[in-house]
């Protein structure tokens, strides 16, 4: 008799994928490029009459 | 509502971010009162040799004002007229500028004096002439088959 495969008692592994790190890493590196970008284009704006 | 505790951070730095930029541009306008150099200011476009100030083009000394000198100017295809201006360094110069035509652009490369001239309408920016220097300006809105060699010249002079 073939067994039921539901009865297997392997279980699968779910990777915890709660962790935010490398989404807060990309967050900041994304804002980071803003703000240099906006300070840059402001300097030169306060910078020029 | 739970949120994660990163959640948290990252839209703390997003929503003070916005209010900063949206704050510096309203302090710049608002306050500052700076605004785009076309003022609503109207004139004849047919007849802007003849309408003050434009009768005189260039350079003149005003008394009683925020500022020091008015810059006169008047594009037409393919020039600016005066080609050629001296200003003195330090001064506080109104530019006001007009088109006998077609919309003309006037950029002074490397500054922020950067306008749309469009028939009809006057367009002004006041600024502190405070680098020395020769200045090039140059059209910027395609106004026909002269359109690149429409130049003139500033010179800020000690």
């Amino acid at each position: 008799m073939a067994k039921a495969e539901l009865k297997t008692k392997q279980k699968t592994e779910v990777e915890d994928s709660s962790s935010l790190k490398g989404t807060l890493a990309s967050v900041f590196l994304l804002g980071a490029f803003l703000i240099v970008t906006w300070v840059g284009v402001y300097y030169l704006f306060v910078d020029r009459f | 509502m739970h949120m994660h505790k990163f959640e948290k951070i990252w839209l703390t730095f997003g929503i003070s971010c916005l209010v900063i930029f949206l704050a510096v541009v309203g302090v710049s306008a608002f306050y500052l009162g700076n605004k785009p150099p076309s003022c609503l200011t109207t004139v004849n476009p047919e007849k802007v040799d003849q309408t003050k100030p434009f009768n005189k083009p260039g350079l003149h000394k005003v008394d009683g004002k925020d500022w020091d000198y008015e810059l006169v100017y008047v594009a037409s295809a393919f020039s600016y007229n005066p080609a050629k201006v001296e200003v003195p360094l330090g001064a506080k110069v109104k530019v006001i500028a007009t088109t006998k035509d077609v919309i003309h652009g006037f950029e002074m490369a490397g500054t922020n004096i950067n306008m749309m001239l469009e028939p009809g309408y006057v367009s002004e920016y006041t600024t502190t002439f405070d680098k020395a220097g020769e200045y090039l300006i140059v059209c910027n809105e395609y106004c026909g088959a002269g359109h690149h060699l429409m130049s003139s010249m500033i010179e800020v002079v000690k």
